[in-house]
């Protein structure tokens, strides 16, 4: 009778044990085995090149070895030493020998060791390569730049000579007019419900960008320093008065909807989706000799959107959308020019975001990167050659 | 001859003259007074303006018109009907649209045009732009962004454009009667616009 007793209690706890089991079988699947992520591989244009299946590996993300010959050399081949755990590489007419667990790259044909920050592992039974190796020693053989974004997954592999250009023109120095929009007591621009104001971001995104400008050798100069209130026609004084070479005016956007939200990219264009009845005057003085008119920069005001445009698609999950229309804070700057709303202070998600100083520090470096390569289109450019 | 030199000469003829004259000076007089209390009744009158012409007239019966309001879900545009006795004057019929979408508050939508804002007068020049004249509070009540300054300017075009599809080209907002620059300090609403 006891033992038929314990028998019902068995069975009135066998949904209670097979729920058990099932937890534990979806914990072992999730966290006993490294997660897979799709990581995608872009180009300069923002273009998908390729697609891996990642492993997060002790907090750090590594690919499978064949995902070199889609995206850096098609005739890369490899060997894995499995006693010796040992990884034999030979692309660009080189051979690389990296051992599992040792961040140490012996370069053979160079005779030459070079230091990795994350060493390659065997994860599920296969050797993988820590981003790491992308990162920095691919870079090596051939002239690319490779930017790694770790919240999309994105890796960027653009030519060295797009992001450095020739040399040539490292004596002049490229100017750029960082424009924090509103400012003072009586613009403080839209606010956020987390209390955000656009006065105040923008201008932190503008000064950080301006601070990280300093290693990459611009010049920027900023329309207001501080909180302070700058009337349009005192900022297109200064601006036109440092006589720059780009113009980017920050804001922060709202909407009557919550659920708007992400980064909006404006140019001037009288005759863009808002058609105004003045139009474009392309102004042209005596002697065929341009005057000054922010409507003959609009070609150059959409090489540079079209550069951040994909730097921006880059770094933030949501599409980036390049809209023209007549500009009020663009329509008398002398220089090629953009408005960049950096996020709806009306959605949370993106008023989260942009309270967040590491958002921000990411926002600025991308914003830099589309400075630096469109300041290199102009320099490889033929029309500035011929100039 | 002689009859005739007598009758002039009668003391009889002379009182017929005389009385005559007072008569044809009494007739003047009457005249210009009735002339005159006329001028008054037209002075006390309202002026007539000519768009307000056919006012008078009887309206004819209610039609739908479309006006735009922002769906928040959609995060978009979004056409709404109200039924309304237009006159038959345009710059007329403008300001009555123009006042319903000013005016308009309907569940699930968003007027884009700021709480407050008044439609102060309506123009249609001979060159098909309407001036679209509101009070300040149509530029100080903008909640901020590009997004939601063009959201605002776009119902007002979509509007306009929709009711005036031949007889408008432009439109070109005014606040309290001055050409402006901006709304919110984005968009460049200085001169007339159009899609």
């Amino acid at each position: 009778m006891k033992t038929h007793n314990n028998y019902n209690s068995l069975l009135r706890q066998y949904p209670f044990l097979i729920l058990i089991h099932l937890i534990l079988i979806i914990f072992i699947k999730t966290h006993g085995y490294a997660q897979a992520q799709t990581v995608r591989f872009v180009n300069i244009n923002g273009e998908v090149i390729a697609e891996a299946e990642s492993v997060l590996h002790n907090k750090s993300v590594y690919l499978p070895v064949d995902i070199i010959k889609d995206v850096f050399d098609p005739e890369m081949t490899y060997n894995y030493h499995l006693p010796k755990k040992q990884l034999i590489l030979k692309t660009k007419d080189k051979e690389i020998r990296l051992r599992m667990g040792s961040k140490t790259v012996n370069i053979v044909t160079d005779k030459k060791n070079v230091p990795i920050n994350v060493p390659p592992q065997v994860i599920q039974g296969r050797p993988m390569l820590p981003m790491n190796f992308f990162q920095d020693i691919l870079p090596i053989f051939d002239d690319i730049v490779v930017l790694y974004n770790p919240n999309l997954q994105r890796v960027r592999i653009i030519p060295k000579t797009a992001w450095e250009g020739n040399n040539d023109e490292a004596g002049k120095q490229f100017i750029v007019i960082i424009d924090p929009g509103h400012g003072g007591a009586e613009d403080n621009g839209c606010k956020g419900q987390n209390g955000l104001v656009e006065k105040d971001i923008v201008l932190a995104v503008a000064k950080k960008i301006q601070s990280l400008s300093k290693q990459e050798g611009f010049i920027i100069h900023l329309t207001r320093e501080q909180d302070q209130y700058r009337s349009r026609i005192q900022r297109v004084q200064s601006t036109n008065k440092n006589q720059g070479q780009l113009f980017i005016s920050l804001h922060c956007n709202a909407s009557y909807s919550e659920n708007q939200k992400g980064i909006r990219l404006y140019i001037n264009n009288p005759n863009g989706q808002l058609r105004s009845k003045a139009g474009i005057t392309k102004v042209i003085g005596q002697k065929g000799i341009n005057i000054l008119n922010q409507a003959n920069y609009l070609k150059q005001s959409k090489d540079y959107a079209t550069i951040l445009q994909n730097e921006l698609n880059f770094f933030t999950e949501d599409k980036i959308t390049l809209k023209e229309f007549p500009m009020i804070a663009l329509a008398d700057v002398y220089m090629p020019a953009v408005l960049l709303e950096l996020g709806f202070l009306s959605n949370t998600d993106d008023a989260t975001k942009l309270a967040n100083p590491d958002y921000i520090s990411e926002l600025a470096k991308s914003i830099l990167r589309s400075i630096k390569l469109y300041e290199t289109s102009i320099n490889n450019s033929p029309d500035t050659a011929n100039e | 001859m002689d009859i005739i030199r007598k009758i002039i000469h009668s003391r009889l003829f002379i009182l017929w003259v005389i009385t005559l004259v007072v008569i044809v000076i009494l007739l003047a007089i009457t005249l210009l007074l009735i002339s005159n209390s006329k001028k008054t009744v037209v002075v006390d009158a309202p002026p007539v303006l000519p768009h307000t012409a056919n006012t008078t007239k009887e309206l004819p019966p209610s039609i739908q018109v479309k006006l735009f309001l922002y769906d928040p879900t959609l995060s978009e545009l979004i056409a709404v009907y109200v039924d309304l006795r237009l006159y038959p004057d345009p710059t007329e019929r403008l300001k009555q649209i123009i006042t319903a979408l000013v005016n308009e508050t309907r569940p699930n939508y968003r007027n884009p045009i700021p709480g407050g804002t008044k439609l102060n007068e309506v123009y249609i020049d001979n060159q098909m732009t309407a001036y679209l004249d509101f009070s300040h509070h149509l530029a100080d009540g903008q909640i901020g962004g590009t997004t939601a300054e063009v959201i605002t300017v776009t119902s007002i075009l979509n509007t306009v454009f929709e009711a005036f599809p031949d007889k408008i080209r432009h439109v070109q907002i005014l606040i309290d009667g001055e050409e402006v620059e901006k709304l919110g300090g984005h968009l460049d609403i200085s001169n007339p616009l159009r899609f």
